[in-house]
């Protein structure tokens, strides 16, 4: 069976940095944070007050996780000028979320919001669950359906309701999120740095639409990027950490540069997991020095963390809309409070300004905890 | 083609920490519906050929969490609305139980298995997106073997009962194999709980001699948006 080529026509992002896929980019072109201080866990007393709020949507809304995707899923919808019911639906609402709601403890469940998300698209609907790579792997399951014909267009993507205190807690546990010390609180973030100190938690939402080539052409749809490589792999090695030399996570790019047919030389760029956890931005350096090879210094890396925080099951759609820019443009953003780079996590970072580089091929990568990894291959269409 | 190798069902604990003190040394800090999961699944992955090697497709729980879980949801939500949540620290393990794809990272780190995986959500129905997955990936001769896992318990917040069912599928000819899911527009309620789907499935195969069959998913059991049949070919 040939396989067909794969575009996006449609993009939908509410994060941190504002509620368009164009806020979004100028927040990351302008090296800005939108992590701050969260009045409601200022409140509740706990000692991680920073994250990436959605301001769309108010906190207060019971339906905030369906509003927060609906609103992403339809902006896309409206870019690419598709409707639901004639798409598949590849997506994840991340984790059940557990919070205080006005009538007491509150407890959203990702499957049924994923079931009322589906009801207006037509089949496949496949709810990811991945942990942090639940968005790429969104992305690239939709892609792989429709590259094997399976379906001809879907919205891929995912949502994430988490920035509540029973989250905020239970990661600070893992020590896996910045704990506040009086700093800035946009600074919270920092990947790959010297400082770092963990993630800041985030909601958001991202959503991208999928088609065949040849169905944008016929339908006179602008194509935005295309989607040429996927991979995925597990690390096999631990629930919290990754391996020190990211063997995991080299895997999978391998996998996602095999199935695109191209090699480490003809990435021009890396939208990067960037957590800012201490053994998660090594582990990922590492992957990266050992896939590009005597290459390494020269291919731009950025990532999106610092300036959205870590939106879960949102953030690798997030980081592949932000890829889909720079395939677009050739520009790769900074990453946004990297100042220090530290031992160990050399790469040729993008730091304080975007670097305009003529970027046309873009890896972009999600590493979940438990040791999923998924990684995504975008190019622009010509 | 895609044939079934090994099917268990796997709903007695104290079975499996008295008979197995190793798989559950290794499982028992885990909310039910993994444990049962990997019980299940280190049941069928005796017939596996090789286990590092198989794609691993889990769904994760329809109700996640445990009783632990929720008993600290309330500590937390009361904190909030009395204002003491303060230095309130959460236990790491409790935290494992709240995430999704659990089941098969453990899985992943028991077998050494780095191949494909695919991890689908507690929604309603996504057990036949499961065995779709099985066959996309087998047919398209990605991997030989595919492994098929799901655990559910009836009520979390009690520590209530549950099961765990895997299936071991793969390209080498067996007695029963696995030919298609098709689907069919409708509406209908539905009981998200994907073991207990599998595992009527699993009634159905067993009831069944030899020859086509075609399982026409019970409505409870789909996503709520279509009918779904699975047809098999039991020899």
């Amino acid at each position: 069976m040939s396989k067909r080529r794969v575009v996006i026509t449609g993009m939908g992002a509410l994060s941190a940095l504002g509620a368009t896929t164009r806020d979004l980019w100028n927040g990351l072109l302008e090296n800005r944070s939108g992590v701050r201080r969260v009045r409601r866990l200022v409140e509740s007393g706990i000692t991680v007050t920073s994250g990436g709020e959605v301001d769309a949507v108010s906190p207060d809304n019971v339906d905030r996780d369906h509003e927060i995707a609906n609103r992403a899923i339809d902006d896309a919808l409206a870019e690419s000028k598709r409707v639901a019911a004639e798409c598949g639906f590849i997506w994840s609402t991340g984790l059940d979320t557990f919070q205080l709601g006005a009538t007491g403890f509150l407890h959203r469940s990702a499957g049924r919001c994923f079931s009322n998300l589906a009801s207006r698209f037509t089949g496949p609907r496949r709810m990811i669950a991945a942990a942090c790579a639940s968005g790429t792997q969104a992305v690239g399951e939709a892609f792989r359906l429709i590259q094997n014909g399976h379906v001809d267009a879907c919205v891929a993507g995912g949502s994430s309701v988490m920035l509540t205190p029973f989250y905020l807690i239970g990661f600070a546990g893992l020590q896996v999120v910045a704990i506040d010390n009086g700093d800035d609180p946009s600074l919270a973030c920092r990947p790959f740095d010297k400082k770092r100190k963990g993630f800041a938690l985030a909601d958001g939402a991202g959503a991208v639409v999928l088609e065949t080539l040849e169905s944008a052409r016929e339908r006179g749809a602008t194509v935005l990027a295309e989607v040429i490589g996927f991979g995925v792999s597990q690390d096999a090695f631990d629930l919290n950490r990754p391996c020190d030399d990211g063997a995991g996570a080299e895997l999978c790019m391998r996998r996602a540069l095999a199935d695109a047919e191209l090699d480490g030389e003809q990435i021009d760029a890396v939208n990067a997991h960037a957590t800012a956890t201490y053994s998660g931005d090594l582990a990922e350096a590492a992957a990266l020095r050992k896939l590009f090879a005597n290459r390494w210094r020269d291919v731009p890396v950025s990532g999106s963390k610092g300036a959205i925080g870590h939106a879960m099951a949102a953030a690798g759609v997030l980081e592949a809309i932000v890829a889909a820019q720079t395939c677009a443009t050739g520009i790769v953003t900074p990453t946004v409070n990297l100042r220090q780079v530290d031992d160990g996590c050399e790469l040729d970072h993008v730091i304080g300004e975007p670097r305009d580089v003529n970027a046309a091929t873009v890896l972009s990568v999600s590493f979940g905890m438990g040791g999923q990894n998924a990684a995504v291959i975008l190019k622009k269409y010509v | 083609m895609v044939y079934l190798v090994a099917a268990a069902q796997e709903d007695d604990l104290a079975t499996m920490r008295a008979e197995k003190p190793e798989l559950w040394r290794h499982v028992r800090r885990y909310n039910k519906p993994v444990q049962l999961a990997l019980a299940a699944a280190d049941e069928v992955m005796k017939f596996s050929q090789d286990p590092s090697t198989a794609a691993v497709i889990s769904l994760a729980p329809c109700q996640p969490g445990s009783a632990d879980l929720y008993s600290w949801g309330h500590v937390v939500t009361s904190g909030m609305a009395n204002g003491t949540l303060g230095n309130l620290r959460m236990n790491p393990t409790q935290t494992l139980h709240a995430v999704d794809n659990l089941a098969m990272s453990a899985f992943a780190i028991a077998h050494g298995n780095h191949a494909y995986c695919l991890g689908l959500g507690g929604a309603a129905g996504q057990a036949w997106c499961g065995l779709e997955a099985v066959l996309e990936r087998l047919n398209a001769g990605f991997e030989e073997e595919a492994l098929l896992m799901a655990g559910d318990q009836d009520a979390a917040e009690d520590g209530a009962s549950g099961s765990g069912v895997a299936l071991l599928f793969s390209t080498r000819v067996n007695r029963v194999r696995l030919v298609s899911v098709s689907r069919s527009p409708a509406i209908v309620d539905v009981v998200p709980h994907a073991t207990n789907g599998l595992a009527a499935l699993l009634s159905a195969i067993a009831e069944h001699r030899s020859g086509l069959m075609s399982y026409v998913v019970p409505p409870q059991h789909t996503d709520g948006f279509s009918t779904v049949t699975v047809t098999l070919e039991i020899s």
